[in-house]
C-alpha cells in the first residue's frame, strides 16, 4: 500500500470529523446542560450553511466575504436559537423527554419549511476564499487546501470549548446545572439564562459547522437529515453530554470511513456504523463518561 | 407576564412564516385560465367536444431537495398549458391538481390513488422518484388510468415493469448508459472505477453504462467499485481513494444534489484534472450553475436538454417563454413536462375523446415537435424516442457557469433498447 495514499486518505477523513465534531459538539453540549435531545439541530446547521451562502453571495468577489461568512452565519443561527429557547423552549423544561423530543422535532420542521421558503429548492455552492482554494499535494495526491483549514480549527474549537467549560464562570455553573440543576437554582443563580447561553453556543455550533461544510458541499435542502442522524450516534458513542466524548466518536467515524475506503471501497459505507455497533455493546452508556 | 408575551410574538411568528410557506411552497390546483367550456363548444374545428374539461393529475416532489426538479417540470407544463388552452383541446380546457409526494413512494402512491379514485383524473403525470413512479405505475395498471413519467428516469418504468397504460417522455438509464458507453468505448481506457450514490438510480445508470460499454469494448476492466450514502456531505475521503487505485477512467453514478457535490469535490482534489471521467447529467445546467465558474472543465457528460444547444428558432423561443414567465432558462424536468403536456394535448385531439383507452390508442406512436426537433412517443414499450446529447464541461464566456462544450447528438436509435429486447424484458 502506497503510504501517501494512507496518509492522505486519512488527513482528509480527519478534517471530514472535524465538521462532524463541531456539529455534535454543539449537540452534546445541549445535551448535557439541557439534557435536550435537539432534533433541530441539523437545520440549525442546514441554516448556518445557507446563510453563509448569502453572505458570500452578497459580498460577491470580496476575498473578506467567506471570513464574514464564518463569523456572522454562526451568529445568525445564535439569534434564531435564542429565540427558540426563551420564545418556547424555555417554558418546557419540566416536561419530560418525550415531550421535548416531539417539540424539538416539530422546531426541525418549521424550520426547514422556513429555509425553503427563504432560500428556494436549489442547489446552491460556497466558493473557498483564494488562499484556501487549491491543494496541496503529497506524493501522488492532492489534498484540498480546505481540509487543513479544517484540521486546524477542529482542534482550536475543541480548545475553546475546554476552556469556555473549565476556566470560565458560565462554563462552571453549566457544568453544575447539568449534574443538579436545582442545587445550582438554590444558590442564587438564574438557571434560567444559564440554559438559554448554553443552548445558545450550542447552536453557534451548529451555524459554525454549517458555515464550515458550505464549501466542501453542495448546500441543499435535506442536508439536516445525514448530519443529525451522525452527530446523534457520535454522541451516543462518546458518551451523553461529553464533548471530548464527542470529539472521539467524531474522530472515529471520519477515520473508519477513510481506512474503510482504503481497503474495502465498495463496504466503506458500513464501516463507521460497525464501529458504532462495536462500541454500543461493549459501552452501551458511550466511551467516555456520559453526564445523565 | 413576559413569559406568555415571548410565548404568543413566537408562536405569531411562526404561525406568519407557515402561511407564508404554505402559500408559497405546495401548490394544490390551478382552474383554467380561460374561457369556461360552453363558450368553447362552438369551435368548428373539433369534431366530438367534450363536454368537460380534460384533468391531469400531477404527483410530483415539491419539498426536499428533489423539489428544484418538481418545480422545473411545473413551470414547463404550465407554459405548455398556457399556449395550449388558448385554442383548446376537443373544445375544452386541459387543468390540473398537484399533489405533493415528498419523495416518498408510497406518498407518492396514496396521492395518486386519491387522483385517480377521487378527483377523477384522466390522465396521472409526475414524479421524480423513480420508486415512486414504479409504485404509480402498478395502480394505474390496475385502474386502467394512462400515467406519464417524466422526470424519473430508471429503465424498468417503460422497461421490464413497463405496460400498457405507463409512459414515460423521459430519457431513461437503458438510453443515457448506453449513450455514455458509446463515448467511452471510442476512448483508449482500460481500468475503470465506478463510483456513486447508493440508491435505485445510481446503481441503475453505473450498470447500463457498464454492461454497454463490456459489450462494445471487451476488453475493459472494473478496478474496483466505491459506493456513498445519498447527501454524503463530504466526499473528499472517497475521491481520495480512487485517486489511489489510479484507474484509467471513472464512471460516476450520481444524480441531485450530489452530482453538484463529486464535481466540486473532483475539482477540489484534483481528481478531474488527473482521471477522465464520464457522469450522466454532468453538463446539466442545474448541475453546473450552483458552482458558478469554479466548476471542474473537462468532464465528460450527457444530457437530452440543453437549453443553449441546439440554437434552433424552436428551441430559443421556448427558452425564452420560459425566461419571461420564470425568469430563468428552462432545465430538462421543464423541457419533458412541456413535451407531456403537448403529447396528452394531441393525443386527445388525435382519439377525439376522452376515453382512456383511446387516448392510449392515440398517444402510442404519436409524434409531437418538441423545442429539440420531433420526438416521437414508441409504440411498442411507451418509451419517449428522442435525440441525446453529448458534451464536455468548460468555460464560456456568454455564461457565469460551466456549459457543454464539443456537443455532438446521439441519435435515438443509437441509445434505445430494442422492441424486441423490451418485451423480452417484460417476459413477453
Amino acid at each position: 500500500m502506497d503510504p501517501s495514499a494512507v496518509a492522505s486518505l486519512l488527513l482528509v477523513g480527519l478534517a471530514r470529523a472535524m465538521i462532524l465534531f463541531i456539529v455534535a459538539a454543539g449537540l452534546t453540549f445541549v445535551l448535557g446542560v439541557l439534557r435536550v435531545p435537539n432534533i433541530a439541530h441539523g437545520s440549525l446547521y442546514m441554516i448556518g450553511a445557507f446563510t453563509a451562502f448569502t453572505i458570500a453571495e452578497v459580498l460577491g468577489k470580496n476575498p473578506a466575504g467567506f471570513w464574514i461568512a464564518l463569523v456572522v452565519a454562526p451568529l445568525v443561527v445564535a439569534a434564531v436559537g435564542l429565540i427558540i429557547e426563551r420564545g418556547l423552549l424555555s417554558h418546557l423544561y419540566q416536561r419530560e423527554h418525550l415531550m421535548l423530543i416531539l417539540f424539538t422535532f416539530g422546531i426541525m420542521l418549521i424550520l426547514n419549511d422556513m429555509v425553503k421558503f427563504v432560500w428556494g429548492a436549489d442547489y446552491r455552492s460556497v466558493t473557498p476564499p483564494e488562499i484556501l482554494d487549491g491543494s496541496f499535494t503529497l506524493g501522488d495526491f492532492a489534498i484540498p487546501r480546505y481540509s487543513i483549514f479544517l484540521l486546524i480549527l477542529g482542534p482550536l474549537v475543541a480548545l475553546g470549548l475546554w476552556l469556555l467549560s473549565n476556566k470560565t464562570r458560565l462554563g462552571k455553573i453549566s457544568r453544575a446545572a447539568a449534574v443538579d440543576r436545582e442545587m445550582v437554582g438554590v444558590l442564587g443563580i438564574n438557571v434560567s439564562w444559564v440554559f438559554a447561553a448554553a443552548f445558545v453556543i450550542g447552536c453557534l455550533l451548529a451555524g459554525l459547522g454549517g458555515a464550515l461544510v458550505a464549501p466542501t458541499t453542495s448546500i441543499s435542502l435535506g442536508m439536516d437529515h445525514t448530519i443529525i442522524i451522525e452527530c446523534f450516534l457520535i454522541v451516543t458513542i462518546g458518551g451523553l453530554g461529553n464533548t471530548w466524548g464527542a470529539l472521539i466518536g467524531a474522530l472515529l467515524f471520519g477515520v473508519s470511513q477513510s481506512l474503510g475506503l482504503l481497503f474495502l471501497p465498495q463496504y466503506a459505507i458500513v464501516f463507521p456504523y460497525a464501529i458504532v455497533v462495536i462500541v454500543l455493546l461493549l459501552r452501551p452508556r458511550g466511551l467516555l463518561r456520559s453526564v445523565w | 407576564m413576559r413569559g406568555k408575551f415571548f410565548i404568543l410574538l413566537t408562536a405569531l411568528l411562526l404561525t406568519a412564516v407557515l402561511i407564508a410557506c404554505g402559500g408559497g411552497a405546495a401548490p394544490t390546483s390551478a382552474p383554467p385560465t380561460s374561457a369556461p367550456a360552453a363558450t368553447a363548444v362552438s369551435a368548428t374545428t373539433v369534431a366530438q367536444p367534450a363536454a368537460r374539461p380534460i384533468k391531469v393529475g400531477i404527483v410530483d416532489t415539491y419539498s426536499g431537495p428533489p423539489a428544484a426538479f418538481g418545480n422545473d417540470a411545473l413551470n414547463g407544463f404550465k407554459l405548455a398549458l398556457n399556449e395550449i388552452n388558448k385554442e383548446g383541446v376537443l373544445g375544452s380546457q386541459i387543468e390540473f391538481v398537484t399533489r405533493d409526494d415528498k419523495y416518498q413512494p408510497d406518498t407518492a402512491l396514496s396521492m395518486a390513488k386519491e387522483l385517480i379514485l377521487q378527483e377523477n383524473v384522466d390522465v396521472v403525470v409526475g414524479t421524480v422518484n423513480s420508486a415512486a413512479a414504479l409504485a404509480i405505475s402498478s395502480f394505474a395498471k390496475e385502474q386502467k388510468v394512462p400515467y406519464i413519467v417524466w422526470i424519473a428516469k430508471s429503465e424498468a418504468i417503460t422497461g421490464a415493469k413497463g405496460h400498457r397504460y405507463v409512459f414515460s417522455t423521459s430519457e431513461n438509464t437503458a438510453m443515457a448508459g448506453k449513450a455514455g458507453a458509446e463515448a467511452l468505448a471510442k476512448k483508449p481506457y482500460i481500468n475503470y472505477w465506478i463510483a456513486g450514490e447508493d440508491y435505485e438510480y445510481g446503481h441503475a445508470i453505473a450498470n447500463s453504462a457498464w454492461n454497454n460499454l463490456t459489450a462494445l469494448n471487451p476488453n475493459v476492466k472494473k478496478a474496483g467499485e466505491t459506493w456513498w450514502k445519498t447527501g454524503e456531505p463530504d466526499l473528499t475521503p472517497y475521491l481520495t481513494a480512487i485517486m489511489a487505485a489510479k484507474p484509467d477512467a471513472i464512471i460516476f453514478a450520481t444524480g441531485g444534489a450530489g452530482m453538484t457535490n463529486v464535481l466540486k469535490t473532483a475539482k477540489a482534489t484534483g481528481l478531474s484534472d488527473k482521471i477522465p471521467m464520464w457522469i450522466h447529467t454532468a453538463i446539466d445546467t442545474s448541475v453546473l450553475k450552483p458552482l458558478g465558474a469554479n466548476g471542474p472543465e473537462g468532464v465528460m457528460g450527457t444530457m437530452d436538454y440543453l437549453f443553449y444547444y441546439p440554437e434552433t428558432p424552436e428551441n430559443q423561443a421556448f427558452v425564452k417563454a420560459y425566461q419571461d414567465a420564470y425568469g430563468a432558462p428552462p432545465g430538462f424536468p421543464a423541457f419533458h413536462a412541456y413535451n407531456t403536456a403537448h403529447f396528452i394535448a394531441e393525443a386527445f385531439k388525435k382519439a377525439g375523446t376522452l376515453d382512456k383507452e383511446k387516448f392510449i390508442d392515440a398517444l402510442a406512436g404519436l409524434k409531437i415537435d418538441s423545442p429539440t426537433g420531433e420526438i416521437e412517443m414508441r409504440a411498442c414499450d411507451h418509451q419517449v424516442a428522442e435525440n441525446m446529447f453529448m458534451g464536455v464541461t468548460k468555460k464560456d464566456p456568454r455564461f457565469e457557469f460551466l456549459i457543454a462544450g464539443d456537443v455532438v447528438d446521439v441519435s435515438s436509435q443509437a441509445v434505445m433498447p430494442s422492441c424486441e429486447d423490451v418485451l423480452k424484458q417484460r417476459g413477453q
